[in-house]
């Protein structure tokens, strides 16, 4: 798969962690509905969390539902029974690896997607209570990659 | 030449080639059964000469004519024509072993019908998962192209002894592949016309396998070349392909296999070398998840459905106790590890650094297993007969 082409780079930063980041990529994701149906439905809610993001270094999360082609909700939650499964790191982590995004314009180092930090469960974590709907980390992989991925379209700003 | 001296003019069919003894088995199997179809014949035959039309198809009593399915948003699933009241019930045992679609009218034939003996995974707790519809929508919207959608020509050349461990790792995945398109393919013409989904499922599998060895086949070649197969993971594979029924290979095949394999995959997008073969295993990853997940709950479903729930436990329990040592050979098979521990340490010199990830993907991979029988009421732990931290420890 080609990296996706991101036209409309903007000048102006989204902070990282935010909702209104995730909700820029939800839109992104929504405009490139072409790249999302050539790939296949995604159907699931993932929670993504920053643990030293929140206030005072505690974590953040925030809730992405995926339903067939889109992202249809963004919402800050802490409930993490809700979602089907939780991908959580450090903002050093995330950062590193948004960086990463970046540079290469849409598509990773190799030792920064999704799978990479976390298959050996560090220093990306992906859990679940329930092993069916953590195996949907793995059927939407290439969807959530590319949900990241699409991050290169505008610039990051990380707190000091 | 006209058609009539063309077909005189024609010599018979060679003889030698067909098996005497399965052609007669045929025509004597037809003979059985020729009467009531002449009969049929006979009668349709008469009918037409009379100049009438029987036009009976269009009598809906015993139909469920009228009532149309409506699309959702994502087109016309199996789910919504299966709300459409006579078209969903999913039998707990199919009696109907013909090719009459479920939601005709056709009990009134039976008697006029053949039945199929091939049919013989007749009870819904054989084959039936409560997922099973929704990863055949998923199945058919993710397919992938082996040829189109991964950047071959971005492939770059590896140091040697990198190129050569990806390439007998995909030796040996291609080796995999295979058992996983045949053992559905053994089943597949067993499941009668009533688990249609499961059937329609199980053909996406097929296809997905078809797609694996030949992604894996092509990324070898394109590489350097195949390399080894592994005998002692042949074993494993052939325990597979001949497990006694349908649920204990699905279990060994889907839930413990291609659990094993969807680690390996992770594991192989975790060490590929270039963006290729991230993309590879990215997309193979995908499509293993959802055979894993119709493992677990076909497991369940069988288990949730027996009607001597702790003697289908028992009987289970034995198979497992043979069929964990799958785990145990692909670990300890030099063709896979050594070549796994290459690319997880970074070169051969690196391949020691390697193995003690292996260790790690070890403990990994029998947790996950754990987990995903428990999640289908299968409980291993405290009988699980591969050791639980990897046999050959971290150094």
């Amino acid at each position: 798969m080609e990296p996706q082409v991101h036209s409309n780079r903007a000048v102006e930063g989204v902070a990282f962690p935010s909702r209104e980041w995730f909700e820029r990529l939800a839109r992104l994701m929504n405009e490139n509905r072409a790249l999302h149906e050539h790939l296949g439905f995604i159907d699931c809610v993932a929670q993504f969390t920053v643990l030293d993001g929140g206030l005072r270094g505690q974590p953040w999360s925030v809730q992405v539902t995926y339903e067939e082609f889109e992202a249809v909700d963004v919402r800050e939650a802490d409930d993490s029974a809700r979602a089907d499964f939780t991908a959580e790191a450090t903002l050093a982590t995330w950062r590193e690896m948004l960086e990463s995004i970046a540079r290469g314009h849409g598509r990773p180092d190799l030792t920064q997607t999704l799978n990479y930090l976390s298959h050996t469960g560090t220093p990306l974590r992906v859990w679940s209570n329930d092993p069916l709907r953590k195996d949907l980390f793995f059927r939407y992989n290439q969807s959530l990659q590319e949900f990241v991925n699409a991050s290169a379209a505008f610039r990051t700003t990380f707190p000091e | 030449m006209s058609t009539a001296s063309r077909v005189e003019s024609l010599q018979p069919l060679p003889a030698a080639g067909l098996n005497d003894e399965q052609v007669a088995g045929y025509e004597a199997r037809f003979k059985e059964h020729a009467n009531k179809w002449a009969e049929i014949l006979q009668r349709n035959g008469d009918r037409m000469k009379k100049g009438e039309y029987s036009l009976h198809w269009m009598n809906t009593d015993g139909a469920a004519w009228g009532r149309r399915a409506k699309p959702s948003s994502r087109g016309l699933t199996y789910t919504d024509i299966n709300n459409v009241p006579g078209y969903g019930t999913i039998p707990e045992r199919a009696t109907n072993l013909t090719f009459a679609p479920r939601g005709a009218v056709r009990d009134r034939y039976a008697d006029e019908m053949p039945v199929v003996d091939d049919y013989t995974l007749v009870d819904r707790g054989e084959s039936w998962a409560d997922n099973v519809i929704t990863l055949y929508e998923e199945a058919k919207a993710r397919q992938w192209n082996a040829t189109r959608d991964i950047p071959w020509s971005e492939l770059e050349r590896l140091p040697e002894d990198l190129e050569k461990a990806t390439c007998q790792l995909c030796t040996f995945l291609t080796e995999v592949e295979f058992v996983a398109g045949d053992f559905p393919a053994k089943w597949l013409y067993k499941i009668p016309q009533d688990f249609l989904e499961v059937k329609s499922f199980i053909v996406t599998q097929m296809m997905d396998e078809a797609r694996h060895q030949e992604v894996f086949r092509k990324r070898a070649i394109a590489g350097g070349g195949l390399l080894h197969a592994s005998p002692g993971f042949e074993w494993a594979l052939k325990a597979i392909y001949d497990s006694p029924t349908h649920t204990m290979g699905t279990f060994l095949l889907n839930l413990l296999g291609e659990g094993l394999v969807l680690s390996m995959f992770r594991s192989g997008e975790m060490i590929a070398k270039t963006h290729v073969d991230k993309e590879i295993f990215r997309r193979c990853l995908q499509d293993e998840a959802r055979h894993v997940s119709y493992g677990v709950l076909e497991l369940k479903n069988y288990l949730d459905n027996a009607p001597n729930r702790p003697a289908a436990l028992e009987e289970m329990h034995r198979f497992a106790d043979v069929g964990e040592q799958v785990i145990l050979t692909s670990f300890t098979e030099a063709a896979l590890v050594e070549p796994m521990a290459i690319l997880l340490g970074g070169g051969l010199d690196k391949i020691d650094q390697g193995m003690e990830g292996q260790a790690h993907l070890w403990k990994m991979s029998v947790e996950e297993y754990l987990q995903r029988c428990e999640r289908a009421g299968f409980d291993r732990r405290a009988r699980c007969t591969i050791p639980l931290d990897s046999p050959w420890g971290q150094n």
